[in-house]
């Protein structure tokens, strides 16, 4: 026979291990919050000696399938293929950052950006100094891209306009993966094709009855 | 003289013929998005998005049967290897249908569906030619039209629904009137949402697709008279 004295210890220890491991429990569930509510990836500015520039960077949004300018103060290399790149990179960096209304995976997306004249033997739409922007981009933000057609293209046509705004004279792109042709980004959207450097702002519009 | 069984099976012959020749030809292609090693999107639940497309196209096959429809689809089952864009682009035109829809499912992007025409850019005038990249430029005006009458079924269906415009294929190969039909979850602003795989769900979008393709067969029995 247990005395009662005994019972009553066991389990007011009982007891207290149980209320010790739910706050164990709250305590890791809160600080996991914590941690992953400032998950920014991003890497810190490093101090920049040149003067910023107003740039115009066409940014998605999944909530309306919308793709909207905005104005951003940035600054930019003056060769023009690696200030492509840079611009990519922050456009597509912006997108991994926290709260974003177009979330991408982070980490390095752009690898390269090279700017290539569109003459009578490259393209059969020949114009006075246009050029032909070839951006190579990373295999690891390809396959983490979000898979589907509508938010596959909104990235697309985002690096498209952006491109548009900074740099006049590109009149197409082509996109590569590592290198390399890629039938589509993440599963849909096309890759092989060549797409019109326009202004990419865009807006759905609802199903109207005056058909 | 009263008529006798025979005249009056040939004047019903004749009656059906006359409808039938009355009626547009209103064969209803279905695409279920991937296959076989091609899984598509990941979606939550492990959920692949071949396997909702493949469930999806079976429930819309057989409303748009009893609609009335002629359905062929692209597959009927997961198929050991993926079936490329080309093939069911050639599948597709080869049987000559009045619409086209390619189903397609995801977890991103704005909530409810999404319809998807092509971002070719209109043909002014019937090309001699077709070429295979740009085979859907000439379809397009019809394309536009079809995606605009499956919006207005979606929204009295109480679905909501975005109309974008995008490159893939096989969607720029075809030379029906096509439009990409991509289900994204349903945003409940008091509950989680509903997902892709809900059967109520699909159930909905399929009848609303059917609404609307009984409406766009009236349009084009109109224009052919």
């Amino acid at each position: 026979m247990i005395p009662r004295y005994q019972r009553i210890l066991f389990w007011t220890l009982a007891a207290a291990i149980l209320l010790m491991t739910a706050f164990l429990l709250h305590g890791c569930q809160q600080a996991h919050k914590r941690l992953t509510a400032h998950n920014d990836d991003t890497p810190i500015a490093a101090p920049v000696t040149t003067s910023t520039e107003d740039i115009t960077l066409y940014l998605a949004n999944d909530a309306d399938a919308s793709i909207a300018p905005v104005q951003q103060q940035l600054a930019l290399p003056q060769d023009p293929t690696v200030r492509a790149r840079v611009l990519l990179d922050h456009l597509l960096t912006a997108y991994a950052l926290p709260g974003s209304a177009h979330p991408l995976p982070s980490g390095p997306a752009v690898d390269d950006v090279f700017l290539v004249p569109i003459t009578a033997s490259t393209q059969t739409h020949s114009t006075d100094n246009s050029q032909l922007a070839v951006v190579n981009l990373r295999a690891s933000f390809a396959d983490n891209h979000p898979s589907g057609v509508q938010v596959e293209t909104l990235t697309l046509l985002s690096i498209v306009g952006t491109l548009h705004a900074a740099f006049p004279r590109i009149a197409q792109v082509r996109f590569l993966v590592d290198g390399q042709p890629r039938e589509t980004l993440a599963g849909h959207a096309d890759l092989t094709r060549t797409y019109p450097v326009t202004d990419t702002t865009f807006k759905p519009t609802p199903p109207t009855t005056d058909n | 003289m009263l008529p006798t069984r025979r005249h009056i099976a040939a004047l019903l012959i004749l009656l059906a013929t006359a409808t039938f020749a009355q009626q547009p030809r209103t064969l209803i292609l279905l695409d279920p998005a991937h296959g076989g090693p091609d899984a598509g999107a990941h979606l939550p639940n492990n959920l692949l998005e071949k396997d909702i497309t493949l469930a999806l196209a079976t429930r819309l096959k057989a409303t748009l049967t009893a609609a009335g429809f002629p359905v062929v689809t692209t597959r009927d089952t997961d198929p050991a290897a993926a079936i490329p864009p080309d093939q069911r682009a050639g599948a597709a035109n080869h049987a000559r249908p009045a619409a086209c829809l390619l189903l397609h499912a995801t977890a991103a992007g704005t909530p409810g569906i999404h319809l998807i025409t092509s971002a070719l850019p209109a043909a002014t005038e019937p090309p001699r030619t077709i070429p295979w990249d740009t085979a859907q430029s000439a379809a397009l005006p019809q394309s536009l039209l079809l995606a605009n009458e499956l919006g207005l079924s979606l929204q009295n269906a109480k679905l909501p629904v975005t109309l974008t415009r995008a490159s893939l294929r096989p969607l720029d190969n075809l030379t029906c009137p096509a439009v990409v039909i991509e289900v994204a979850p349903l945003a409940n602003p008091e509950s989680t949402p509903t997902p892709v795989s809900d059967p109520a769900y699909q159930q909905r979008l399929a009848e609303a697709i059917a609404a609307a393709l009984t409406t766009w067969r009236t349009h084009l029995a109109g224009a052919a008279q």
